[in-house]
């Protein structure tokens, strides 16, 4: 099935492509052997997206070729690409929820026969996994699965396309770690068997994990492309961002009063489930408490309770000494409790409303914004202008919507407005998750500049190095139990990495 | 894109030219190709009507004629639209906070039969009779929406279904008061209530047109201000655009969304009153409403939930029936003037898709970003 094995599978040449008259690829020359694990590397905007549309057919370049196998190709849809073996899985899912794993993967496949039963579909896609080595129930739901197991569909779904040309962006994004390993060992094998991955990220360990070669990008132009072995992470990200930047935080045992106080406590998580069990936390005014541990155990119900905005089973929760179980979610904002939510675009933002009215959301009620009924427009443009400018939100107008802002720029906005909010406590429920290097600078930045003008900080990631960067001290989450505290100084990564799988105290001592 | 764009861009595809999606639709565009639209659908009738042997010339002379060649003509469209913009209202309010109160109609009657209801039974000075009538109307149309608005602030219930089959409910108890309990006996050939004795006063200088014209023109400009100057208007702008982000941001979510359709109910309810204080229809029958909430929704939805739009759009469609009911009177046939309306209002809604894309010559290669982003968002390889 794969071509000539000495010439590229795929190649782009002098690849231009240009939105809105700023130019996002500028001569890109790109391209990909047969059997390769191809890591294309830059920060958000860098164009990495932009060129492997243009390979999957979703764009068409201003100029240039792309290459095929040896074929040139015009692509205008994304089926010319698939007919020509190129398939891409985007970082949002297109599958359908309510369906089963093998309906989706039979849906709009051509060999899919007219008229089949449940069980002819069933079989059909368990010989298909069984030959490209890729398992998933297939007759699960798609809402019934992991992330990371929808994932797999998809690839599968490319796969049956008769992809050879696989294509994935930006893939552990969405994934827990153990899961981005599993992906690793499918990438691999995936590559084994014969076929390209160009995989896209702008995680320098994975690059140094999983890829064969690696090219990158900087404001849509090719940086250098060379074989991974001998490639360091320093090196790679000098090339990405264009000079070293290393964020130099101090550690500080911070003896200021306690700002949060949690005493016991427990909740339910929304299936009805303990989410959170006995939790006993103090975050002190001027300090980092970062909570470590893998996705899914009870972050982010703690982040929720901490901000009114889910009811304790027991215990209680004290902000400078006040108790705010009962208090509401205005009550607690008008304390001076920040929140940059996991869930930026659900819960953090109106995007249909414009950057203007995002900028205040957590602060319209107040001076200068109101005085009772009235909303002052001046002041509320005045407000956003500045924010705009001091978190650097790339927009053509404060009266655009916030939809149209890119992802990075959406978590600036949020991530300033919170800062502002926060005068007592900052709550930072993943705050760099998704951000290329420059824009994750700029939001730690943000938060020690709270830390250091003595807001509490209750940072939460699942970003082991970025806990283990910004915090003060680190506590270790696992299936709703603080498993430990440590000050920063005596903070082992070893130690601590067994303490999020669960490994208690006395063994990971041992 | 829209079913219609994607039909526009399939025909535009044997062309240099192609269909893009605008970033940002502006206010002022908008209106203007929604003009566009109903001048160009009554060039599509012109031309229909020329082929099948009518002078549209001379049709669209009348319709003007009508309306702008006397003082009778602009009453009378000012007479028709004040039902239709006081539904037309109390939905684009609803449409604010995106939800759907298609029970207008029906809130529209009731505040109209508790106005009946206090009209004639109270006595007293006329002006007071009215006032009560009006605050009688206002609150029956919040409490025909009341429990829609319970369940869908606090149980989720949608409040299409609950809205709409309201309207069914009310229209019985119109029938029901006119040919039983406030049944005019003296009236023998159509079933009635009794009349009411008062009427609101005249516009001065007008004939018909009572003082009625202006309680939506007030409405629209409180609401105007409401939504651009108040917290209360951020607040539903909010709840519409993002209810979790409004709960997140401490907004009483489902507080709002109940007095938000209990006002929308009220606005209705109230035009009902407003409608019965006119002189010659203080009674109500089972016709009382000539679908004024389904004509005020048309409105409320080719305006964008914007409140200058509906006073423009409400005038517009009230003129629109106007020029109808005179043009039969002429010899136009009813079917040809019902054809003639869903030409004029198939071609404002175009007008407001046409206003969130341009079309572009292919081998432009700037701005491609919001077709691109299009083409994106189908499934992959689907039909490949």
């Amino acid at each position: 099935m794969t071509g000539d094995s000495k010439r590229p599978s795929v190649e782009a040449r002098g690849i231009s492509k240009a939105f809105g008259g700023v130019a996002a690829l500028d001569a890109v020359d790109f391209e990909v052997s047969w059997s390769e694990v191809h890591a294309l590397v830059g920060e958000n905007g860098a164009g990495k997206t932009t060129l492997c549309n243009i390979l999957a057919g979703i764009y068409r370049a201003d100029g240039g070729q792309v290459i095929v196998d040896g074929t040139e190709r015009d692509f205008r849809s994304p089926a010319h690409a698939i007919d020509a073996g190129i398939g891409m899985v985007h970082q949002h899912f297109r599958l359908v929820e309510p369906m089963t794993v093998a309906e989706n993967i039979h849906l709009g496949w051509p060999e899919t026969p007219g008229v089949v039963s449940q069980r002819a579909l069933i079989d059909r896609t368990e010989r298909f996994m069984g030959e490209m080595g890729l398992h998933v129930d297939p007759t699960a739901k798609i809402w019934q699965l992991s992330v990371g197991e929808q994932q797999r569909v998809e690839i599968l779904r490319v796969l049956a396309r008769g992809a050879r040309v696989l294509i994935l962006d930006e893939p552990t994004a969405v994934l827990t770690a153990k899961e981005a390993e599993e992906l690793f060992a499918v990438i691999r094998e995936l590559a084994a068997s014969g076929l390209s991955v160009i995989f896209i990220t702008h995680k320098l360990r994975e690059v140094l994990a999983v890829s064969d070669r690696l090219t990158v990008l900087r404001h849509g132009i090719r940086e250098i492309t060379r074989p991974t072995e001998g490639a360091t992470a320093s090196e790679i990200a000098r090339l990405m961002t264009g000079e070293e930047r290393v964020l130099d935080v101090e550690h500080r045992a911070v003896t200021g009063d306690p700002a949060l106080e949690l005493r016991g406590v427990s909740a339910l998580n929304d299936r009805g489930i303990t989410a959170l069990q006995d939790v006993d936390l103090t975050v002190r005014s001027g300090e980092i408490l970062g909570i470590a541990g893998v996705s899914g155990n009870g972050q982010t119900e703690l982040a929720e309770v901490i901000c009114a905005l889910r009811g304790l089973e027991s215990g209680s929760i004290t902000v400078d000494g006040s108790d705010i179980a009962s208090m509401s979610v205005r009550a607690v904002t008008d304390m001076g409790v920040g929140h940059i939510p996991e869930d930026r675009i659900g819960m953090g933002m109106v995007t249909s409303a414009p950057v203007k009215d995002n900028a205040v959301l957590h602060s319209y009620w107040t001076e200068p914004f109101s005085q009772g009924l009235t909303l002052n427009r001046h002041s509320v443009i005045d407000f956003a202008k500045r924010l705009v400018e001091s978190a650097r939100v790339q927009t053509r107008s404060i009266f655009a919507t916030a939809g149209q802002l890119s992802g990075g720029n959406q978590q600036r906005l949020v991530a300033r407005r919170e800062a502002l909010v926060a005068d007592r406590l900052l709550v930072a429920a993943h705050p760099t998750r998704g951000l290329d290097v420059n824009a994750a600078q700029e939001v730690r930045s943000t938060i020690l500049d709270r830390r250091d003008s003595g807001c509490a900080v209750l940072l939460i990631s699942d970003d082991l190095d970025e806990v283990l960067l910004m915090s003060d001290r680190i506590a270790v989450i696992y299936e709703g139990r603080i498993m430990g505290v440590f000050d920063a100084a005596d903070a082992d990564r070893e130690h601590i990495g067994l303490l999020m799988g669960g490994h208690s105290i006395a063994e990971a001592v041992a | 894109m829209t079913p219609l764009a994607s039909i526009a861009g399939a025909v535009l595809s044997v062309t240099p030219w192609r269909l893009e999606r605008r970033l940002e639709v502006d206010a002022k565009r908008a209106a203007l190709t929604r003009i566009g639209g109903a001048v160009g659908a009554m060039i599509v009738v012109g031309i229909l009507l020329l082929l099948t042997g009518r002078n549209a010339f001379w049709i669209f002379w009348q319709a003007l004629d009508a309306i702008f060649g006397r003082q009778r003509g602009i009453e009378g469209v000012a007479l028709r639209a004040i039902p239709i913009l006081m539904t037309a209202l109390g939905v684009a309010l609803s449409l604010r906070m995106k939800v759907w109160n298609i029970g207008s109609d029906g809130q529209f009657l009731m505040g109209a039969l508790a106005a009946v209801g206090v009209g004639i039974h109270m006595d007293g000075p006329g002006w007071l009779v009215l006032i009560l009538m009006a605050a009688a109307a206002t609150v029956a149309g919040a409490a025909w929406i009341l429990v829609p608005a319970l369940a869908r602030a606090y149980w989720d219930v949608n409040e299409i279904i609950t809205t709409l089959l309201l309207n069914f409910v009310a229209l019985q108890l119109v029938t029901w008061s006119a040919l039983g309990f406030w049944r005019d006996k003296a009236a023998a050939v159509i079933q009635s209530t009794r009349e009411v004795p008062f009427t609101l006063p005249d516009l001065p200088g007008a004939d018909s047109v009572t003082v009625a014209l202006l309680v939506p023109l007030v409405i629209a400009a409180v609401l105007w201000w409401v939504f651009r100057s108040t917290t209360i208007g951020y607040e539903i702008d909010t709840i519409g655009g993002n209810p979790r982000a409004a709960g997140f941001a401490g907004i009483a979510v489902r507080r709002r969304i109940l007095v938000v359709m209990l006002f929308t109910g009220a606005i209705a309810g109230l035009g009902g009153m407003l409608q019965l204080s006119a002189p010659g229809a203080q009674a109500m029958n089972a016709g009382f409403s000539a679908q004024f909430g389904l004509s005020g929704f048309i409105v409320a939805a080719l305006a964008g939930a914007s409140f200058w739009g509906v006073i423009g759009g409400g005038l517009f469609i009230a003129s629109m029936f106007y020029a109808g009911i005179v043009l039969q009177t002429k010899g136009l046939s009813v079917y040809i003037i019902f054809a003639i309306y869903g030409v004029i209002l198939t071609g404002i809604a175009l007008g407001e898709i046409a206003a969130r894309y341009r079309v572009v010559r292919r081998d432009a290669a700037d701005e491609t970003e919001a077709s691109a982003a299009d083409a994106a968002a189908a499934p992959q390889g689907a039909g490949s």
